[in-house]
Protein backbone atom coordinates (compact mmCIF):
# COMPACT_ATOMS: atom_id res chain seq x y z
CA UNK A 1 0.00 0.00 0.00
CA UNK A 2 1.24 3.13 -0.95
CA UNK A 3 2.01 6.24 1.55
CA UNK A 4 -1.41 8.16 -0.03
CA UNK A 5 -3.78 5.53 0.90
CA UNK A 6 -2.39 4.61 4.30
CA UNK A 7 -2.87 8.29 4.86
CA UNK A 8 -6.44 8.16 3.89
CA UNK A 9 -6.86 4.85 5.93
CA UNK A 10 -5.14 6.91 9.12
CA UNK A 11 -7.54 10.03 8.64
CA UNK A 12 -10.55 7.52 8.19
CA UNK A 13 -9.77 5.76 11.19
CA UNK A 14 -9.26 8.95 13.25
CA UNK A 15 -12.81 9.71 12.16
CA UNK A 16 -14.32 6.93 14.81
CA UNK A 17 -12.62 8.52 17.62
CA UNK A 18 -12.98 12.58 16.34
CA UNK A 19 -15.09 13.33 18.86
CA UNK A 20 -14.83 17.09 18.05
CA UNK A 21 -15.06 16.70 14.23
CA UNK A 22 -12.64 18.67 12.89
CA UNK A 23 -11.56 18.28 9.39
CA UNK A 24 -8.68 15.89 9.51
CA UNK A 25 -5.76 16.86 7.26
CA UNK A 26 -2.31 14.62 6.85
CA UNK A 27 -1.12 17.43 9.42
CA UNK A 28 -3.75 17.35 11.87
CA UNK A 29 -1.79 16.62 15.35
CA UNK A 30 -3.35 13.46 17.08
CA UNK A 31 -3.29 15.07 20.60
CA UNK A 32 -3.32 18.40 20.17
CA UNK A 33 -5.96 18.59 17.57
CA UNK A 34 -8.22 15.45 17.86
CA UNK A 35 -8.05 16.02 21.58
CA UNK A 36 -7.71 12.42 22.73
CA UNK A 37 -7.21 11.58 26.38
CA UNK A 38 -4.28 8.46 26.41
CA UNK A 39 -6.48 5.44 26.40
CA UNK A 40 -8.58 6.98 23.33
CA UNK A 41 -5.37 7.24 21.53
CA UNK A 42 -4.69 3.71 22.84
CA UNK A 43 -7.84 2.54 21.41
CA UNK A 44 -7.05 4.43 18.27
CA UNK A 45 -3.39 2.63 18.05
CA UNK A 46 -4.87 -0.45 18.52
CA UNK A 47 -7.28 -0.14 15.44
CA UNK A 48 -3.83 1.13 13.14
CA UNK A 49 -2.39 -1.99 13.99
CA UNK A 50 -5.12 -4.21 13.48
CA UNK A 51 -6.43 -2.78 10.34
CA UNK A 52 -2.86 -3.39 9.11
CA UNK A 53 -1.63 -6.07 10.90
CA UNK A 54 1.43 -4.99 11.99
CA UNK A 55 2.92 -3.67 15.90
CA UNK A 56 3.52 -0.38 17.01
CA UNK A 57 5.92 -0.13 19.48
CA UNK A 58 6.02 1.99 21.82
CA UNK A 59 9.63 4.12 21.31
CA UNK A 60 8.52 4.36 17.82
CA UNK A 61 5.45 6.84 18.69
CA UNK A 62 8.61 9.22 20.38
CA UNK A 63 7.95 11.41 17.00
CA UNK A 64 4.55 10.93 15.78
CA UNK A 65 2.85 14.13 15.83
CA UNK A 66 0.53 14.31 13.43
CA UNK A 67 -1.58 12.17 11.01
CA UNK A 68 1.05 12.41 8.89
CA UNK A 69 3.73 10.96 11.05
CA UNK A 70 1.91 8.06 12.00
CA UNK A 71 0.93 7.24 7.96
CA UNK A 72 4.70 7.39 7.07
CA UNK A 73 5.64 5.11 10.53
CA UNK A 74 2.70 2.39 9.54
CA UNK A 75 4.17 2.61 5.76
CA UNK A 76 7.85 1.81 7.04
CA UNK A 77 6.42 -1.09 9.61
CA UNK A 78 4.15 -2.53 6.50
CA UNK A 79 7.14 -2.53 4.49
CA UNK A 80 9.73 -3.98 7.05
CA UNK A 81 6.93 -6.97 7.50
CA UNK A 82 7.35 -7.44 3.76
CA UNK A 83 11.02 -7.81 3.55
CA UNK B 1 12.88 26.39 26.17
CA UNK B 2 14.16 26.70 29.66
CA UNK B 3 14.73 23.73 32.04
CA UNK B 4 12.22 24.81 34.33
CA UNK B 5 9.57 25.42 31.93
CA UNK B 6 8.92 21.99 31.79
CA UNK B 7 6.65 22.46 34.80
CA UNK B 8 3.91 24.07 32.77
CA UNK B 9 1.74 21.29 32.42
CA UNK B 10 2.05 19.88 35.94
CA UNK B 11 1.50 23.71 37.22
CA UNK B 12 -1.46 23.64 34.83
CA UNK B 13 -2.78 20.73 36.59
CA UNK B 14 -1.92 22.05 40.11
CA UNK B 15 -3.87 25.37 39.71
CA UNK B 16 -6.96 22.93 38.22
CA UNK B 17 -7.18 20.47 41.36
CA UNK B 18 -6.46 24.06 44.06
CA UNK B 19 -9.32 25.90 42.28
CA UNK B 20 -11.82 22.50 43.51
CA UNK B 21 -13.56 22.87 46.67
CA UNK B 22 -11.32 19.89 47.89
CA UNK B 23 -8.43 18.80 45.81
CA UNK B 24 -8.65 15.39 46.11
CA UNK B 25 -5.16 15.27 45.86
CA UNK B 26 -4.40 17.10 49.07
CA UNK B 27 -6.34 15.51 51.52
CA UNK B 28 -4.76 15.14 54.63
CA UNK B 29 -5.45 11.80 57.28
CA UNK B 30 -5.01 13.87 60.24
CA UNK B 31 -5.25 10.76 62.58
CA UNK B 32 -5.64 7.41 61.56
CA UNK B 33 -8.37 6.07 63.84
CA UNK B 34 -8.84 2.47 62.86
CA UNK B 35 -8.15 0.42 59.63
CA UNK B 36 -12.03 2.09 58.42
CA UNK B 37 -11.54 5.63 60.48
CA UNK B 38 -9.64 8.12 59.87
CA UNK B 39 -10.03 12.80 60.88
CA UNK B 40 -10.31 14.28 58.00
CA UNK B 41 -10.67 18.17 58.16
CA UNK B 42 -11.33 17.65 61.51
CA UNK B 43 -14.30 15.18 61.33
CA UNK B 44 -14.43 11.58 61.48
CA UNK B 45 -15.01 9.77 58.39
CA UNK B 46 -15.24 6.22 57.07
CA UNK B 47 -12.31 5.05 54.66
CA UNK B 48 -13.82 3.66 51.58
CA UNK B 49 -10.64 4.10 49.61
CA UNK B 50 -7.18 2.23 50.91
CA UNK B 51 -5.77 -0.66 49.96
CA UNK B 52 -6.25 -2.36 53.09
CA UNK B 53 -8.31 -5.15 51.77
CA UNK B 54 -7.53 -7.32 55.09
CA UNK B 55 -7.66 -4.66 57.53
CA UNK B 56 -4.05 -5.46 58.86
CA UNK B 57 -2.94 -2.38 59.72
CA UNK B 58 -3.58 -2.12 63.26
CA UNK B 59 -3.12 -6.28 63.34
CA UNK B 60 -1.88 -6.79 67.22
CA UNK B 61 0.29 -9.29 66.17
CA UNK B 62 2.11 -7.69 63.02
CA UNK B 63 2.69 -4.10 65.19
CA UNK B 64 4.29 -6.67 68.11
CA UNK B 65 6.18 -8.17 65.46
CA UNK B 66 7.33 -4.75 64.25
CA UNK B 67 7.74 -3.26 67.98
CA UNK B 68 10.25 -6.70 69.05
CA UNK B 69 12.01 -5.87 65.87
CA UNK B 70 12.76 -2.30 66.12
CA UNK B 71 13.91 -3.00 69.93
CA UNK B 72 16.04 -5.71 68.83
CA UNK B 73 17.27 -4.87 65.49
CA UNK B 74 16.78 -0.94 65.26
CA UNK B 75 15.31 1.43 62.88
CA UNK B 76 16.75 0.73 59.71
CA UNK B 77 19.82 -1.21 57.60
CA UNK B 78 21.31 1.50 56.42
CA UNK B 79 22.25 -0.33 53.05
CA UNK B 80 21.40 -2.46 50.10
CA UNK B 81 21.25 -5.90 50.38
CA UNK B 82 23.70 -6.48 48.58
CA UNK B 83 25.79 -5.20 51.12
CA UNK B 84 25.18 -4.74 54.68
CA UNK B 85 21.21 -4.46 54.42
CA UNK B 86 20.58 -8.47 54.23
CA UNK B 87 19.59 -10.01 57.57
CA UNK B 88 17.94 -13.06 58.15
CA UNK B 89 14.80 -11.67 58.56
CA UNK B 90 14.74 -10.71 54.58
CA UNK B 91 15.95 -14.52 53.79
CA UNK B 92 13.10 -15.93 56.04
CA UNK B 93 10.98 -13.70 54.61
CA UNK B 94 11.77 -14.55 50.82
CA UNK B 95 12.00 -18.40 51.79
CA UNK B 96 8.40 -17.79 53.44
CA UNK B 97 6.38 -16.44 50.38
CA UNK B 98 8.60 -19.07 48.04
CA UNK B 99 6.87 -21.64 50.31
CA UNK B 100 3.09 -19.68 50.07
CA UNK B 101 3.54 -20.21 46.46
CA UNK B 102 5.37 -24.00 46.37
CA UNK B 103 7.95 -22.05 44.02
CA UNK B 104 11.65 -22.58 44.38
CA UNK B 105 12.91 -18.58 44.31
CA UNK B 106 11.53 -15.04 45.55
CA UNK B 107 12.97 -12.25 45.62
CA UNK B 108 11.75 -9.24 48.26
CA UNK B 109 12.17 -5.60 47.12
CA UNK B 110 11.84 -2.76 49.48
CA UNK B 111 8.83 -1.19 47.41
CA UNK B 112 6.21 -2.82 45.11
CA UNK B 113 6.93 0.16 42.72
CA UNK B 114 10.34 -1.62 42.66
CA UNK B 115 9.85 -5.05 42.75
CA UNK B 116 8.15 -4.10 39.43
CA UNK B 117 10.89 -2.31 38.36
CA UNK B 118 13.89 -4.86 39.55
CA UNK B 119 12.32 -7.38 37.72
CA UNK B 120 11.56 -5.84 34.83
CA UNK B 121 14.82 -4.23 34.51
CA UNK B 122 16.74 -7.58 35.40
CA UNK B 123 14.54 -9.94 33.09
CA UNK B 124 14.58 -7.95 29.69
CA UNK B 125 16.86 -6.16 27.67
CA UNK B 126 16.53 -4.45 23.90
CA UNK B 127 16.57 -7.73 22.23
CA UNK B 128 13.30 -8.82 24.19
CA UNK B 129 9.46 -7.98 23.35
CA UNK B 130 7.11 -7.21 25.66
CA UNK B 131 3.40 -7.35 25.28
CA UNK B 132 1.50 -5.39 27.80
CA UNK B 133 -2.02 -5.09 28.47
CA UNK B 134 -2.77 -0.88 28.03
CA UNK B 135 -4.31 -0.14 31.39
CA UNK B 136 -1.27 -2.19 33.61
CA UNK B 137 0.12 -0.47 36.36
CA UNK B 138 2.41 3.00 35.75
CA UNK B 139 5.31 0.71 37.40
CA UNK B 140 5.09 -2.31 35.06
CA UNK B 141 5.48 0.19 32.40
CA UNK B 142 8.49 2.19 33.67
CA UNK B 143 10.18 -1.39 34.68
CA UNK B 144 9.55 -2.39 30.52
CA UNK B 145 10.81 1.44 29.59
CA UNK B 146 13.91 1.05 31.73
CA UNK B 147 14.89 -2.31 30.38
CA UNK B 148 15.10 -1.22 27.36
CA UNK B 149 12.58 -3.53 25.86
CA UNK B 150 10.59 -3.38 22.59
CA UNK B 151 7.42 -2.17 24.40
CA UNK B 152 3.28 -3.27 22.40
CA UNK B 153 0.25 -2.78 24.63
CA UNK B 154 -2.87 -5.05 23.73
CA UNK B 155 -6.57 -3.77 24.68
CA UNK B 156 -7.37 -4.46 28.34
CA UNK B 157 -8.29 -7.38 29.05
CA UNK B 158 -8.89 -8.59 25.28
CA UNK B 159 -7.28 -12.29 24.84
CA UNK B 160 -8.24 -11.46 20.72
CA UNK B 161 -6.17 -8.15 20.75
CA UNK B 162 -2.85 -10.21 22.73
CA UNK B 163 -3.80 -13.03 19.91
CA UNK B 164 -3.13 -10.97 17.08
CA UNK B 165 -0.41 -8.74 18.25
CA UNK B 166 1.43 -12.36 19.44
CA UNK B 167 0.65 -13.60 15.70
CA UNK B 168 2.73 -10.44 14.55
CA UNK B 169 5.85 -10.77 16.33
CA UNK B 170 6.14 -14.19 14.76
CA UNK B 171 9.36 -16.23 15.89
CA UNK B 172 10.20 -13.03 18.74
CA UNK B 173 6.89 -14.55 20.52
CA UNK B 174 8.93 -16.97 21.91
CA UNK B 175 11.32 -14.07 23.96
CA UNK B 176 8.35 -12.12 24.38
CA UNK B 177 7.06 -11.66 27.99
CA UNK B 178 3.04 -10.76 28.31
CA UNK B 179 2.65 -8.40 31.46
CA UNK B 180 -0.98 -8.55 33.15
CA UNK B 181 -2.21 -7.87 36.47
CA UNK B 182 -4.88 -9.87 38.49
CA UNK B 183 -7.36 -7.22 39.86
CA UNK B 184 -6.99 -3.67 38.08
CA UNK B 185 -7.26 -0.72 40.55
CA UNK B 186 -9.32 1.46 39.21
CA UNK B 187 -12.78 -0.24 37.98
CA UNK B 188 -12.21 -3.71 39.79
CA UNK B 189 -12.50 -5.88 36.97
CA UNK B 190 -10.31 -9.04 36.84
CA UNK B 191 -8.09 -10.76 34.11
CA UNK B 192 -9.28 -13.33 32.24
CA UNK B 193 -5.59 -15.19 33.17
CA UNK B 194 -6.23 -18.53 31.99
CA UNK B 195 -7.28 -17.19 28.44
CA UNK B 196 -3.77 -15.51 28.73
CA UNK B 197 -1.72 -18.11 30.02
CA UNK B 198 -3.02 -20.27 27.06
CA UNK B 199 -1.90 -18.28 24.77
CA UNK B 200 1.23 -17.88 26.74
CA UNK B 201 1.40 -21.87 26.07
CA UNK B 202 0.60 -21.36 22.86
CA UNK B 203 3.09 -19.36 21.53
CA UNK B 204 6.11 -20.17 23.94
CA UNK B 205 6.18 -17.08 25.27
CA UNK B 206 6.21 -15.91 28.98
CA UNK B 207 3.62 -14.34 31.33
CA UNK B 208 3.88 -11.93 34.58
CA UNK B 209 1.12 -11.74 36.84
CA UNK B 210 0.89 -8.21 39.18
CA UNK B 211 -1.15 -9.61 42.18
CA UNK B 212 -0.73 -6.26 43.76
CA UNK B 213 -4.62 -5.42 45.01
CA UNK B 214 -5.57 -9.60 44.45
CA UNK B 215 -2.68 -10.77 46.98
CA UNK B 216 -5.00 -11.62 49.94
CA UNK B 217 -8.07 -11.69 48.23
CA UNK B 218 -8.19 -14.31 45.36
CA UNK B 219 -6.96 -17.95 45.92
CA UNK B 220 -6.21 -20.27 48.52
CA UNK B 221 -4.08 -18.51 51.31
CA UNK B 222 -4.61 -15.68 49.82
CA UNK B 223 -2.22 -16.39 46.82
CA UNK B 224 -4.55 -14.26 44.56
CA UNK B 225 -6.05 -15.09 41.12
CA UNK B 226 -3.91 -16.72 39.40
CA UNK B 227 -4.23 -19.33 42.01
CA UNK B 228 -8.07 -19.15 42.17
CA UNK B 229 -8.18 -20.03 38.10
CA UNK B 230 -5.35 -22.85 38.74
CA UNK B 231 -2.68 -21.61 36.08
CA UNK B 232 0.12 -20.68 39.03
CA UNK B 233 1.65 -23.35 37.27
CA UNK B 234 1.84 -21.59 33.63
CA UNK B 235 2.84 -18.50 34.94
CA UNK B 236 6.37 -17.75 34.73
CA UNK B 237 6.73 -14.90 37.63
CA UNK B 238 4.12 -13.41 39.80
CA UNK B 239 5.28 -9.83 41.35
CA UNK B 240 3.10 -8.45 44.42
CA UNK B 241 3.05 -5.39 46.81
CA UNK B 242 2.74 -6.10 50.82
CA UNK B 243 1.26 -2.21 51.05
CA UNK B 244 -1.68 -3.55 50.64
CA UNK B 245 -4.04 -6.47 51.67
CA UNK B 246 -0.47 -6.96 54.13
CA UNK B 247 -0.51 -3.80 55.58
CA UNK B 248 3.26 -2.73 55.59
CA UNK B 249 5.19 -1.57 52.59
CA UNK B 250 7.60 -3.33 49.89
CA UNK B 251 7.49 -5.95 47.28
CA UNK B 252 8.23 -9.85 45.90
CA UNK B 253 8.68 -11.11 42.84
CA UNK B 254 8.26 -15.34 43.08
CA UNK B 255 8.88 -17.49 40.79
CA UNK B 256 9.85 -21.41 38.90
CA UNK B 257 12.17 -20.34 37.00
CA UNK B 258 15.83 -20.45 38.98
CA UNK B 259 17.17 -17.22 36.94
CA UNK B 260 15.57 -15.31 39.34
CA UNK B 261 17.76 -16.34 42.09
CA UNK B 262 20.63 -14.51 39.60
CA UNK B 263 18.15 -11.16 39.65
CA UNK B 264 20.06 -9.71 42.65
CA UNK B 265 23.33 -9.42 40.26
CA UNK B 266 21.67 -7.38 37.23
CA UNK B 267 18.52 -5.61 38.91
CA UNK B 268 19.89 -1.85 39.88
CA UNK B 269 16.82 -1.10 41.47
CA UNK B 270 17.45 -4.04 43.64
CA UNK B 271 21.05 -3.02 44.19
CA UNK B 272 21.56 0.89 44.01
CA UNK B 273 18.37 1.22 47.16
CA UNK B 274 18.46 0.50 50.94
CA UNK B 275 16.64 -2.99 51.91
CA UNK B 276 13.34 -2.85 53.62
CA UNK B 277 13.74 -1.95 57.61
CA UNK B 278 13.40 -5.02 60.11
CA UNK B 279 10.49 -3.99 61.63
CA UNK B 280 8.97 -3.85 58.40
CA UNK B 281 9.92 -7.46 57.65
CA UNK B 282 8.92 -8.70 60.72
CA UNK B 283 5.38 -6.82 60.26
CA UNK B 284 5.11 -8.48 57.05
CA UNK B 285 5.80 -11.44 57.94
CA UNK B 286 3.41 -11.95 60.83
CA UNK B 287 0.65 -10.60 57.92
CA UNK B 288 1.31 -13.00 55.71
CA UNK B 289 0.77 -15.82 58.60
CA UNK B 290 -2.60 -14.02 59.22
CA UNK B 291 -3.24 -14.00 55.50
CA UNK B 292 -2.80 -17.77 55.05
CA UNK B 293 -5.03 -18.54 57.69
CA UNK B 294 -6.91 -16.08 56.72
CA UNK B 295 -10.55 -16.96 55.63
CA UNK B 296 -12.82 -15.34 57.54
CA UNK B 297 -10.81 -12.01 56.62
CA UNK B 298 -11.93 -13.31 53.09
CA UNK B 299 -15.07 -13.72 53.55
CA UNK B 300 -15.78 -10.63 55.52
CA UNK B 301 -14.10 -8.53 52.62
CA UNK B 302 -16.19 -10.18 49.95
CA UNK B 303 -19.17 -10.03 51.67
CA UNK B 304 -18.98 -6.20 52.23
CA UNK B 305 -17.59 -5.97 48.41
CA UNK B 306 -21.21 -7.83 47.19
CA UNK B 307 -23.11 -5.65 49.80
CA UNK B 308 -21.59 -2.60 48.41
CA UNK B 309 -22.25 -3.47 45.44
CA UNK B 310 -25.24 -4.56 45.15
CA UNK B 311 -26.37 -1.23 46.95
CA UNK B 312 -24.84 0.78 44.16
CA UNK B 313 -26.15 -1.23 41.51
CA UNK B 314 -29.49 -0.72 42.51
CA UNK B 315 -28.91 2.82 42.09
CA UNK B 316 -27.88 2.80 39.11
CA UNK B 317 -24.66 3.72 38.99
CA UNK B 318 -21.96 2.57 36.13
CA UNK B 319 -19.92 -0.62 37.58
CA UNK B 320 -18.24 -3.08 36.35
CA UNK B 321 -20.60 -5.59 36.62
CA UNK B 322 -18.90 -8.41 38.53
CA UNK B 323 -18.27 -7.46 42.42
CA UNK B 324 -14.89 -7.37 43.56
CA UNK B 325 -13.80 -5.62 46.89
CA UNK B 326 -12.78 -2.88 44.30
CA UNK B 327 -15.78 -0.59 43.08
CA UNK B 328 -15.49 1.91 40.90
CA UNK B 329 -18.29 4.17 39.52
CA UNK B 330 -17.74 5.85 36.29
CA UNK B 331 -18.90 9.15 35.29
CA UNK B 332 -19.03 10.74 31.59
CA UNK B 333 -19.06 13.95 33.34
CA UNK B 334 -15.72 15.31 34.86
CA UNK B 335 -17.53 17.57 37.15
CA UNK B 336 -20.11 15.54 38.45
CA UNK B 337 -17.44 13.31 39.56
CA UNK B 338 -15.97 16.32 41.47
CA UNK B 339 -18.87 16.99 42.79
CA UNK B 340 -20.11 13.91 43.94
CA UNK B 341 -17.06 13.02 44.95
CA UNK B 342 -16.93 16.64 47.31
CA UNK B 343 -20.66 15.35 48.95
CA UNK B 344 -19.02 12.38 50.09
CA UNK B 345 -15.99 13.45 51.82
CA UNK B 346 -18.59 15.78 53.24
CA UNK B 347 -21.26 13.35 54.04
CA UNK B 348 -18.05 11.85 56.08
CA UNK B 349 -17.02 8.81 53.49
CA UNK B 350 -13.53 8.89 52.22
CA UNK B 351 -13.14 7.35 48.76
CA UNK B 352 -10.39 7.62 45.93
CA UNK B 353 -11.09 10.39 43.05
CA UNK B 354 -9.65 9.34 39.21
CA UNK B 355 -9.29 11.69 37.00
CA UNK B 356 -8.21 11.74 33.35
CA UNK B 357 -5.77 10.70 32.13
CA UNK B 358 -5.60 8.20 35.32
CA UNK B 359 -9.26 6.83 34.81
CA UNK B 360 -9.70 4.46 31.65
CA UNK B 361 -11.89 5.14 28.92
CA UNK B 362 -12.34 8.70 29.21
CA UNK B 363 -14.20 10.43 32.06
CA UNK B 364 -14.07 10.01 36.01
CA UNK B 365 -13.99 7.22 38.45
CA UNK B 366 -14.91 7.20 41.75
CA UNK B 367 -12.94 4.40 43.54
CA UNK B 368 -14.27 2.87 46.21
CA UNK B 369 -12.67 0.13 48.11
CA UNK B 370 -13.98 -2.19 50.98
CA UNK B 371 -11.88 -3.88 53.62
CA UNK B 372 -12.52 -6.80 56.21
CA UNK B 373 -12.56 -4.85 58.85
CA UNK B 374 -15.04 -2.61 57.39
CA UNK B 375 -18.92 -3.31 59.31
CA UNK B 376 -22.28 -3.95 58.29
CA UNK B 377 -23.07 -0.61 59.52
CA UNK B 378 -20.09 1.52 57.88
CA UNK B 379 -20.89 -0.24 54.52
CA UNK B 380 -25.29 0.10 54.73
CA UNK B 381 -24.16 3.99 55.81
CA UNK B 382 -21.54 4.31 52.45
CA UNK B 383 -24.58 2.89 49.97
CA UNK B 384 -26.84 5.21 51.78
CA UNK B 385 -24.93 8.30 51.18
CA UNK B 386 -24.44 7.22 47.76
CA UNK B 387 -27.59 6.51 46.84
CA UNK B 388 -28.88 9.92 48.61
CA UNK B 389 -25.77 11.92 46.62
CA UNK B 390 -27.24 10.18 43.45
CA UNK B 391 -30.28 11.43 43.91
CA UNK B 392 -29.47 14.78 44.66
CA UNK B 393 -27.35 14.91 41.46
CA UNK B 394 -30.36 13.29 39.35
CA UNK B 395 -27.96 10.28 38.21
CA UNK B 396 -30.22 7.84 40.40
CA UNK B 397 -32.64 5.13 38.44
CA UNK B 398 -35.48 7.05 40.27
CA UNK B 399 -34.33 10.13 39.12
Amino acid sequence: MELAEITKTVISLARKVDEKNITLTPESALVADLGLESVQIIEFLCEVEDHFDIVIGEDSLADVVTVSDLAELVYHLSREKKL
Amino acid sequence: MSLLSNFELAESRKKQLEGLPINPTGVVLEKIVSPTEALINGKIVILAGTNNYLGLTFSKDCIDAGIRSLETQGTGTTGSRMANGTYSGHLELEREIAELYSMPYSMVFSTGYSANLGTMAALLDENNAVLIDSEAHASLFDGCRMSGAEVFRFKHNDPSSLEKRLQRLGERANSTLIIVEGLYSIRGDCAPLREFAELKESYNSYLLVDEAHSLGLYGRYGRGLADQLDILDKTDFIVGTFSKSLGTIGGFCVSKHPQLGLFKYSSRPYIFTASPSPAVIASTRSAIKLMKEGDHLRKNAWESARNLHGALESIGLDLHPIPSPVIGVSFQSEEVAIQFWNILLESGIYTNLILPPAAPGGGAVIRCSVTAAHSVEQINKIGACFKSIAKELGLSKAA
